[in-house]
């Protein structure tokens, strides 16, 4: 024990179990995260796989034209700056974004299909559309205009809200429903606007359904394609939650600290150090016999066991019989036949079996013997 | 240094100081926390030192096991300032110390005061005082000082000697060998004591016809048994005397046996010498001379323990032959177990008998008696088998020893004493010491 071998062995022993433990649990861990992709999440989230994500719509346009996905006013910017040429700006969500944003990406006057703006931005991008009402969400429409687009798309689950263009202005309006029309495009500069009044359509799930599909490729048809998702904006130079308490209440932590030290020293400090005292040995004067009849039973020992309950019953009954320990067997089995009335042979298959020991065959046998020996133990008592 | 519950209230009041300071909080923390440590150092400083007090002990040195020893511990305050604060004596577990929690104290200058404190120990052996700690709280009640004092004492806990209810019986029983028992039976010694008038009852076998002539009456003799005689006491401290029988080592029921048998030897005029061995010498006492000693055995026997270690028969034999060439009683108290007494003591035995008689006691297990007599279930029979083979081999042992010419002694806890006793008495009534 006493080697360093030793001592590195005994660590090793110590620590292989839980270390294995250990490499077991990273090993079906990783194993298990492997198929677990990690997909965003969130209402036309072009990445999203949840029934109202976008990733469908965007993977089917990746296949013929470019999209770029942004999160801002100022990157979608960015990017048109860098296309320049043919592109659709399609913005979600865009409530998201500060009125300045908004006058900025309609001044750039690039194609672009709203997707449920707001007033403020329906002002920005289409003055005169306004938003005339809402329409029952499960009904399918009827695309009925020429606006080419919603013609080769036809009927479309685009109820949602409805858009009037002022009296006398140049529109398009499709998908007439009872108070507007769901799909409305107007010329804004030189560019296009199309207001659509639902981003349902346009979901993973409903996608498939109807003219879904055609319609919303259609609409945003060019070679580049400007997915506008702002995220919301973090107020800057907030204050934190400790800015918020009142300087009394923070300083306080400090006498605070220093009473539970306090504190911790009163109920901690011993009055005086703990004394040791050896423990005493405790062990019963009868452990090795039990253990041995443990041995015995272990090993079915019926033998020894037959023996030993023999040489016992001996003990007992030749003072009675007045023999000496060193008698041979003819001499107490006749002794103890006469004293019992018993038949000679009898009493010496009792005592002195041949071997093999019958009353050694098993558990069964060897409680007979114990029985029988008793029972003579009794009468001679 | 030590802070008592007032010093984490005063803390607390500067919690609620800095709360309701407002703008000027870090002033006010710097201030609180000045205030609370200014007094806790004040307070510390103010303070007795308990490093001056002066600690003296008196009471009991020793104590029977099961009794309970009185000390007092005097605590003189020899400063000007007087000790406000507690005081703990601190003993190991097991001398169960009463008043366990630590005295309230309050000593005024240059005076002293007494604290009572009653050990009852629960283990044989000497029982240390680990130290007196003295624990000074200032004028202020905030914080203190505290020190552990050294105060010396310690306890001797003795053998409880329970087997002292059997000695009232068995001195009556050597008296009668004396021939002074009150029923004037003669003695039975073979020693010669002296004449006396003739009474009725006497054994007319006992008159002493040429005395008689010479005086008026009638004149008997009378005897008494060798007195002067050697007896050695050797206790086994081996391995096989930590087994428990009841609730007991082994070792203390052997201890009791001794106690009894050295009281008896001492007042019947045999001079006793002990010897506690196991590999080597544990504890030795040789009489000075006639009478009891009874005290420097007990004393001997109480830090006696048991010790892990195989015990050397061998060993014992020569130390014991070492002894001393005159004839004497060696009474050895040990187990008797097959395996080692064969081994080791059985060779020897023949050198030892020769010189002395050997006298072996051994504590009989009431378990094992009740193991062999267990049925009912195969895991009780081979408990009763395994039981009966522990039997037969101390009858082996037995048979052996008492062939080689020694005394056998095996009975219960509750019996080994007085059959040890007996068996000297009648040893002594035989004339064979």
């Amino acid at each position: 024990m006493s080697t360093p071998d030793a001592g590195w062995r005994r660590v090793w022993r110590s620590v292989r179990i839980p270390g294995a433990v250990l490499v077991a649990l990273v090993v079906v861990a990783v194993l298990v995260s492997l198929g677990d992709e990690q997909f965003p999440q969130g209402h036309m989230e072009p990445g999203s796989v949840d029934p109202t994500g976008g990733r469908a719509l965007v993977e089917t346009m990746r296949e013929d034209r470019d999209v770029q996905v942004v999160r801002s006013a100022a990157d979608a910017e960015e990017t048109l700056g860098e296309i320049g040429g043919d592109a659709v700006l399609a913005v979600f969500l865009d409530h998201r974004m500060e009125p300045g944003e908004v006058r900025a990406l309609a001044d750039l006057e690039v194609d672009t299909v709203l997707v449920q703006p707001t007033l403020q931005t329906l002002n920005e991008f289409a003055p005169g559309v306004d938003m005339s009402g809402r329409t029952e969400s499960d009904e399918t429409l009827d695309a009925a205009c020429d606006l080419p687009a919603a013609e080769a798309a036809g009927p479309a689950d685009v109820a949602g809200e409805v858009y009037e263009a002022a009296p006398g202005q140049a529109a398009t309006e499709c998908y007439a429903a009872a108070a507007g029309s769901a799909v409305v495009q107007v010329e804004h500069g030189d560019a296009a606007t199309t207001v659509v009044g639902t981003d349902h359509f346009m979901t993973n799930t409903e996608l498939p359904d109807e003219g879904n599909a055609a319609l919303a490729m259609n609409l945003m048809a060019a070679e580049d394609v400007v997915w506008l998702r702002p995220e919301p904006h973090v107020p800057e130079d907030s204050a934190t939650m400790a800015e918020l308490l009142p300087q009394g209440l923070r300083w306080a932590a400090v006498p605070l600290a220093a009473a539970l030290v306090l504190l911790a020293l009163w109920r901690g400090r011993r009055l005086g150090a703990l004394v040791p005292e050896s423990l005493p040995v405790v062990v019963r004067a009868s452990e090795t016999t039990e253990g041995r009849a443990g041995l015995y039973h272990s090993r079915r020992a019926r033998d020894r066991a037959a023996d030993a309950l023999r040489a016992g019953f001996l003990d007992r009954v030749s003072g009675k019989l007045g023999l000496r320990p060193d008698d041979p067997p003819e001499t107490v089995v006749s002794a103890l036949a006469a004293r019992l009335g018993e038949d000679p042979a009898r009493v010496g298959a009792l005592l002195y079996p041949d071997h093999p020991d019958p009353y050694a065959g098993d558990d069964e046998a060897l409680n007979r013997l114990a029985e029988e020996l008793d029972e003579r133990s009794r009468r001679l008592r | 240094m030590v802070v008592t519950g007032r010093s984490v209230v005063l803390a607390l009041l500067a919690v609620g100081a800095v709360l309701v300071s407002g703008q000027i909080s870090p002033q006010v923390t710097a201030a609180a926390l000045s205030v609370v440590a200014a007094l806790l150092a004040l307070d510390v400083l103010l303070a007795a030192s308990p490093r001056a007090m002066r600690l003296t002990r008196e009471g009991d040195t020793s104590v029977r096991l099961g009794e309970s020893a009185a000390l007092s511990l005097v605590l003189h305050n020899p400063t000007r300032r007087p000790l406000r604060g507690r005081v703990r004596d601190a003993w190991p577990p097991s001398a169960h110390v009463e008043p366990r929690s630590a005295a309230p104290a309050h000593v005024v200058g240059g005076e002293q005061r007494r604290f009572g404190v009653t050990l009852t120990p629960t283990r044989r052996g000497d029982a240390r005082a680990a130290g007196v700690t003295v624990r000074a709280i200032g004028p202020l009640g905030l914080a203190g000082r505290q020190r552990t004092l050294s105060a010396p004492w310690t306890v001797r806990v003795l053998p409880p000697f329970h087997s002292r209810r059997h000695l009232p019986g068995k001195l009556s029983r050597l008296r009668e060998l004396e021939g002074q028992h009150t029923a004037m039976v003669r003695g039975q010694g073979s020693e010669f004591d002296s004449l006396r008038d003739y009474v009725r009852g006497d054994d007319v076998r006992s008159i002493d016809w040429r005395a008689t002539a010479r005086n008026d009456g009638v004149v008997v003799r009378t005897w008494r048994p060798e007195r002067d005689r050697r007896i050695l006491i050797v206790l086994d401290t081996g391995r096989t005397s930590a087994g428990r029988v009841g609730d007991t080592p082994r070792l203390d029921h052997s201890m009791d046996a001794s106690l009894l048998l050295a009281a008896l030897a001492g007042r019947a005029g045999d001079r006793v010498d002990f010897l506690a061995y196991d590999r080597r010498v544990r504890a030795q006492v040789r009489s000075g001379g006639k009478g009891s000693q009874i005290q420097q055995l007990v004393s001997a026997m109480a830090p006696l323990e048991a010790a892990l270690v195989e015990s050397d028969p061998a060993g014992m034999a020569g130390t014991v032959m070492a002894q001393g060439r005159a004839r004497k009683l060696v009474v050895l108290l040990t187990d008797l177990n097959a395996a080692a007494l064969e081994e080791n003591l059985l060779p020897r035995l023949p050198t030892l008998t020769s010189q002395h008689l050997l006298l072996v006691a051994s504590v009989r297990d009431p378990a094992v008696d009740a193991m062999a007599e267990e049925r009912g279930s195969p895991e009780a029979l081979y408990r009763a088998a395994s039981a009966e083979r522990t039997l037969a081999d101390r009858r082996r042992v037995t048979v052996e020893l008492r062939r080689m010419g020694a005394e056998v002694v095996d009975a219960g806890p509750e019996h080994i004493a007085p059959a040890l006793a007996d068996a000297y008495i009648n040893l002594k009534a035989q004339g064979r010491l």
